[in-house]
C-alpha cells in the first residue's frame, strides 16, 4: 500500500488529486495512536488503501478542507466523501466494506463494545499529559490516574474470562484501544501495568496479531519522534526517514 | 407503556424488579438532557418501555448495580442487559428494534451524523435541509434537540437569533409528533432549575401530584 513510509506533506505543498477508483485514502500520521486505529482496520479487513503523510507541525493549507479540525485520520474515497474522528473512520470502514466484520453483528455485543471504549476514553489525554510534562516529578499523579484507567480494564477482562476485549478472537476494540498500550514502553510507562495482570497477557497476545505486528514502530523510532516532537520540530512527524 | 410522571427513587427505596418480557426499561430523570435523547428514540420508534426516575441528589443504593457510577440514562432490558451512555443506548436502540431506522442505512451518511453529533457544539454548518439529516427528521436531529429545547428555559434563546435557517430548524422540530409528545411545559421547567439550585431533593419531583 503506497504511501504509508512516504515524507509528510506541509505548508506550501500541492493538494492531492482526487482518490482513484477503487482505493480509499487515509490521510495520516506515521507515529500518530489516532491513525493507528484507522491503518489497523484497513489493514485487518485487507481494504485497499493510499496514505498521504500530514506534517501535523506544519500543515499545509488545504488539509484544512479536508478536516475543518485539521487532525489526522481523514479517510477520502473517489466519490470525494470525507470521513473524520478516528473512531467513526474504524466504524465506517467496517459497514461499508465486506469481509471480516471487526465489530459484532449483535446489537448488545456491538454496545458491550463501545462501553469498554468508552470507559478507555480518559487514557489518550492522560498520556498526552504525561508526555507535555515539564518536570518529571509531576508525574506520579499521573502514573497512579492511568494506573486507575488500566484497572477499570483489567477488571473488564476479568469479568469476560476471555483473552481480547470483545471475546476470544481479536475485534475492533481491541484495535482501538491498542495505540496507547503499543506506546507505554517508548513512555518509560511499563510499571502502569505492574498490577494489571490479564492486560499485560493481552499486550502481548496484541504483539503476535499479523495486523497489529505489520503496523507496529519500534520503541527507538516512537522515543525520535516524541524528543522531536516535544521540540515542536517540524521534522518530528518525518523522523527516521 | 408507563408514563414519565412517576416519582424519582431516592435512597432507601426498594430495587424494582427484573424488566417483564416484551418491555425495556429506562432509568431516567424527567428533566436530564441525556436521558431525553433516548426517551425520543424510544418514543420515535414506538418501542414498548417503562421508566424508573432516578433522584440524581440522592441517589439509590441499588442503583449503583445499574451503573457504577449512578448515572443516567441505562436502558435495562428483560435479559438483565445494561446499555448506558445516551448516545450508546440510542444506537442500540435503532439497532436492536424493527420499524422506522432513525440512523440512515448508507454507511457515509451514518458516519456524518456521527461526526455531527461530535462536532455539535463547535460547527453550526449543515446543508440547506430542514433537517439535519436531509428532508425527514431521523438519528442526529433527535441527538440535538434536548439542548435546543432549554435554550428558552436557560434564558438564551437570543443564541439562535442570528442563525435563522436553525430557528427554522427548531421550528420544524416543534412540529414532530415525538418532539411534541415529549415536551416539557417551560413553567415546569424553571420550577425544577429554581429547586435544583436551591439544592432541593424534591427538584426532580416539581409538577408530580
Amino acid at each position: 500500500m503506497s504511501g504509508v513510509s512516504a515524507r509528510s506533506l506541509a505548508k506550501g505543498s500541492a493538494p492531492p488529486g482526487p482518490v482513484p477508483e477503487g482505493l480509499i485514502r487515509v490521510y495520516s500520521m506515521r507515529f500518530c495512536p489516532f491513525a493507528e486505529r484507522t491503518l489497523l482496520v484497513l489493514k485487518a479487513k485487507g481494504i485497499r488503501h493510499e496514505v498521504i503523510n500530514i506534517n501535523l507541525k506544519n500543515k499545509p493549507e488545504w488539509f484544512f478542507k479536508k478536516n475543518p479540525l485539521g487532525l489526522v485520520p481523514v479517510l477520502e474515497n473517489s466519490k470525494g466523501q470525507l470521513i473524520y474522528e478516528s473512531a467513526i473512520t474504524c466504524e465506517y470502514l467496517d459497514e461499508a466494506y465486506s469481509g471480516k466484520k471487526l465489530l459484532p453483528e449483535d446489537p448488545y455485543e456491538k454496545a458491550c463494545q463501545k462501553m469498554i471504549f468508552e470507559l478507555f476514553s480518559k487514557v489518550p489525554s492522560l498520556v498526552t499529559s504525561f508526555l507535555r510534562r515539564q518536570n518529571k516529578e509531576d508525574c506520579s499523579g499521573l502514573k497512579e490516574e492511568l494506573h486507575r484507567e488500566f484497572s477499570k480494564l483489567e477488571e473488564v477482562l476479568t469479568n469476560k474470562k476471555t483473552a481480547f476485549f470483545g471475546g476470544n478472537s481479536l475485534s475492533m476494540i481491541d484495535y482501538l484501544i491498542w495505540p496507547w498500550l503499543e506506546r507505554l514502553e517508548a513512555l518509560e510507562l511499563n510499571e502502569c501495568v505492574d498490577h494489571t495482570p490479564k492486560l499485560k497477557l493481552w499486550m502481548a497476545a496484541m504483539r503476535k496479531d499479523p495486523t497489529v505486528s505489520a503496523v507496529l514502530i519500534d520503541v527507538k523510532a516512537h522515543k525520535g519522534f516524541i524528543d522531536l516532537y516535544l521540540q515542536n520540530s517540524p521534522e518530528a512527524c518525518d523522523y527516521g526517514l | 407503556m408507563s408514563g414519565d410522571a412517576t416519582k424519582a427513587l431516592g435512597k432507601g427505596s426498594s430495587a424494582p424488579g427484573p424488566v417483564p418480557e416484551g418491555l425495556i426499561r429506562i432509568y431516567s430523570m424527567r428533566f436530564c438532557p441525556y436521558s431525553h435523547r433516548t426517551r425520543l428514540v424510544l418514543k420515535a420508534k414506538g418501542i414498548r418501555h417503562e421508566i424508573v426516575n432516578i433522584n440524581l441528589r440522592n441517589k439509590p443504593e441499588w442503583y449503583y448495580t445499574k451503573h457504577p457510577l449512578g448515572q443516567i440514562p441505562v436502558l435495562e432490558t428483560s435479559q438483565c442487559q445494561l446499555i448506558y451512555e445516551s448516545v450508546i443506548a440510542c444506537e442500540y436502540l435503532d439497532d436492536a428494534y424493527p420499524g422506522r431506522k432513525l440512523f440512515p442505512c448508507d454507511p457515509y451518511e451514518r458516519a456524518r451524523q456521527k461526526m455531527l453529533s461530535e462536532l455539535f457544539c463547535k460547527i453550526l454548518d449543515y446543508q440547506n435541509t430542514t433537517f439535519f439529516g436531509g428532508d425527514c427528521i431521523s438519528m442526529i436531529d433527535y441527538l440535538l434537540w434536548p439542548w435546543f429545547e432549554r435554550l428558552d428555559v436557560y434564558g438564551i434563546a437570543d443564541c439562535v437569533s442570528h442563525t435563522p435557517a436553525l430557528r427554522l430548524w427548531i421550528a420544524s422540530m416543534k412540529q414532530d409528533p415525538t418532539v411534541c409528545a415529549l415536551l416539557t411545559d417551560k413553567s415546569i421547567f424553571q420550577g425544577y432549575l429554581s429547586l435544583y439550585f436551591q439544592n432541593n431533593p424534591n427538584a426532580f419531583d416539581f409538577g408530580l401530584c
